[in-house]
């Protein structure tokens, strides 16, 4: 069943002049498909611990020309020094303000519809996938050259603002030519009371090539927030994804790794920060399908309040896919009695000789260690930090990039002490 | 007087672990604690150091005259009492050097002393780290994540040496250690001793005693300390054993 406000949108999109009507029959297709399908319930498997009676029961409407900015935007909190930035504000693409690093380019709107040969990719996993291609209202993509070893990472910032109940569902395809390496940061903020924001990330890694991926996720709390990432790695490539989250009402990462060429490595981690009534979900597949691959899923989730999260994590191993060596863990901190986390890491492996492990664990901190703290002089409320702070930093040490690591730990520390 | 303990009675559930404490420590005085596993030896350790295992029925315990039981656990370690854990715990992700300028710099703020900047903890963490014969890699380390029983102990003697406490409990701070392990933590130990500092050392075996020579050693058995005496007790119980005391 789908609220009726989507199909008013869907009609307001298509007699829109962005793209071009070319790339009508593609929307009709894929907003047929969405109504079909209906939003998902709780009866379906995926979304089991979903409650999506917000997305329901709102109406949310494509974003206008007045959702853009009318002054210059103050940017200075979202700040991040050695970066360049794309900036989006409540979808529209702020051109004056951006940049991008050397051995990037960006190909933004009919630029990008006509390098993809005036089609568009629509995954078909989720009716989220169907909606964006419907409803898509801005795109671009980010292009490497083969043999480019991008120095400065580059930022994609989307801010959202406002009182009205804005809808974006910007896409994004990331191309990496062969033994090119590219840091991408996606950087997701705003104060914005009601917002709903569908993105769709198409991420193709030509052979030996590097990707380090960080997605910061500090929406407001009136923000839905949900992602359908698909990764698709050609032989000896590596993809690392990172993603820190500490906002939005409903937070939701449909991440697909499909390793497709032999000696691919894909390593994801995450660390979830969650407090009030907030929900994040991360509903996390990777593929193997050639052999002598490697990957990871290694997610972190710390909870207070009443706030509640999924971790949900798939390991397929193809029939194909000798040697696999694929991690799966997922560890939770419960820092309130009322918080609920729904962690459940599955593998599904169809090759004989493969290397595959799997963990979960979900807890409050440790009374022993809180007595050791404090044995030492600090009180419970700064040993409880310390804990925490030691259970976050594992994950965030893996950031590589000083100011990118600088920011995120920051965020880290005014959370931890609110 | 250091430490005070009269009369000191508690259980955990139905048992009564310990049944009448008495103990006096000054200034300066290395105290031994001596007894078999099941004594009371660690609970007597915990219940100084605030751990709240154990039901108290009766008794005080006054630190520097003051009543002990008033106070929480970093109270009483702000206040300058440290407990060496026979099972230092683990804190993956928090490396040594953050954890303890933390603890340092709460000591201070609680003394009212200027918090340490991280170029003076860290010229003061160098002048302690070959004490216990430790290198600067190890402060790099997350706290007792992966160590061996060697390196927990001599890290508890390094945050001993750190924190600068009036009375230090070593609560089997020799259990598991190898000779040479054993030798450094003595040495770490006998470093730290002074006419204005107490030790009250828990321990089975006299071995510890071989090093830092108590003047006091104690027999507990029972919950009960059933005989004081110099160091010369704890050599006779290495020729004969618990069994003699017992009757």
């Amino acid at each position: 069943m789908i609220p009726s406000h989507f199909q008013t949108e869907f009609e307001k999109i298509m007699k829109r002049d962005y793209f071009s009507s070319e790339i009508h029959p593609v929307r009709e297709k894929a907003f047929s498909r969405f109504m079909d399908m209906g939003l998902p319930t709780q009866k379906w498997e995926d979304w089991r611990f979903t409650n999506l009676s917000e997305l329901k029961n709102k109406k949310y409407y494509i974003s206008d020309i007045k959702d853009a900015p009318t002054k210059p935007i103050n940017l200075e909190k979202y700040k991040m020094e050695g970066v360049d930035t794309v900036v989006f504000y409540n979808g529209h693409y702020q051109k004056d303000i951006s940049s991008v690093p050397e051995g990037v380019r960006l190909l933004n709107g009919i630029e990008y519809f006509e390098r993809n040969n005036k089609s568009m990719v629509c995954a078909e996993y989720s009716p989220f996938d169907f909606l964006n291609t419907a409803l898509m209202d801005s795109g671009f993509c980010i292009l490497v050259e083969p043999n480019t070893i991008v120095k400065k990472p580059i930022r994609v910032l989307f801010v959202s603002n406002g009182e009205k109940a804005v809808m974006t569902n910007p896409r994004i395809d990331i191309e990496l030519g062969q033994s090119s390496s590219l840091t991408f940061v996606e950087h997701h903020v705003g104060e914005a009371s009601s917002y709903f924001q569908n993105e769709s990330v198409f991420v193709n890694l030509a052979p030996n090539v590097s990707l380090d991926h960080i997605r910061i996720q500090t929406n407001s709390s009136g923000t839905i927030n949900i992602e359908n990432l698909k990764v698709s790695q050609e032989k000896d490539s590596q993809y690392n994804f990172f993603q820190f989250t500490n906002g939005s009402r409903f937070g939701r990462t449909n991440l697909h790794c499909e390793l497709k060429g032999e000696g691919a490595e894909c390593f994801l981690n995450g660390l979830t920060l969650s407090d009030s009534k907030s929900q994040i979900d991360n509903h996390i597949i990777t593929e193997h399908i050639s052999q002598n691959c490697t990957s990871s899923q290694n997610f972190k989730a710390i909870l207070k309040d009443r706030s509640s999260g999924v971790f949900s994590g798939r390991v397929v191993v193809r029939k194909d896919a000798q040697k696999t060596d694929a991690k799966q863990s997922s560890k939770n901190l419960l820092l309130s009695e009322k918080a609920v986390m729904n962690s459940n890491p599955q593998l599904e492996i169809n090759a004989d000789d493969v290397k595959c492990a799997h963990s979960s664990t979900s807890g409050e901190l440790d009374q022993e260690a809180i007595f050791y703290l404090r044995s030492r002089g600090l009180d419970i409320q700064l040993s409880k930090q310390l804990l925490v702070r030691g259970f976050a930093m594992e994950k965030i040490n893996l950031i590589k990039n000083k100011p990118i690591y600088d920011h995120i730990l920051s965020l880290f520390e005014s959370w931890v002490r609110s | 007087m250091m430490l005070t303990i009269k009369n000191l009675k508690c259980s955990i559930g139905e048992k009564e672990i310990l049944q009448g404490i008495n103990l006096d420590v000054r200034p300066g005085e290395v105290h031994a604690i001596m007894g078999r596993n099941g004594s009371g030896k660690s609970t007597l350790a915990n219940v100084i150091s605030g751990k709240e295992t154990a039901e108290i029925s009766s008794g005080t315990i006054l630190y520097k005259g003051e009543d002990l039981f008033e106070k929480s656990t970093e109270q009483r370690a702000l206040e300058g009492i440290f407990l060496s854990f026979q099972y230092p715990v683990a804190i993956p992700g928090v490396n040594i050097t953050y954890f303890l300028k933390e603890a340092v710099n709460a000591k201070r703020r609680y003394l009212g002393q200027n918090e340490l900047d991280a170029a003076t903890f860290l010229q003061k963490i160098k002048e302690k780290l070959p004490l216990v014969d430790l290198d600067i890699s190890f402060i790099k380390r997350a706290v007792n994540d992966g160590f061996s029983g060697g390196e927990k102990k001599r890290n508890e003697i390094l945050q001993l040496l750190m924190l600068e406490p009036d009375l230090a409990i070593l609560d089997e701070t020799d259990s598991g250690l190898d000779i040479d392990a054993l030798k450094i933590v003595s040495n770490g130990i006998k470093s730290y001793r002074s006419s204005e500092k107490s030790f009250v050392i828990i321990t089975h075996y006299p071995r510890l005693l071989h090093y830092v020579k108590p003047d006091k050693v104690h027999i507990l058995i029972n919950g009960k300390i059933v005989k004081t005496g110099g160091p010369d007790l704890a050599e006779l119980l290495e020729q004969k054993g618990y069994s003699w005391l017992e009757s």
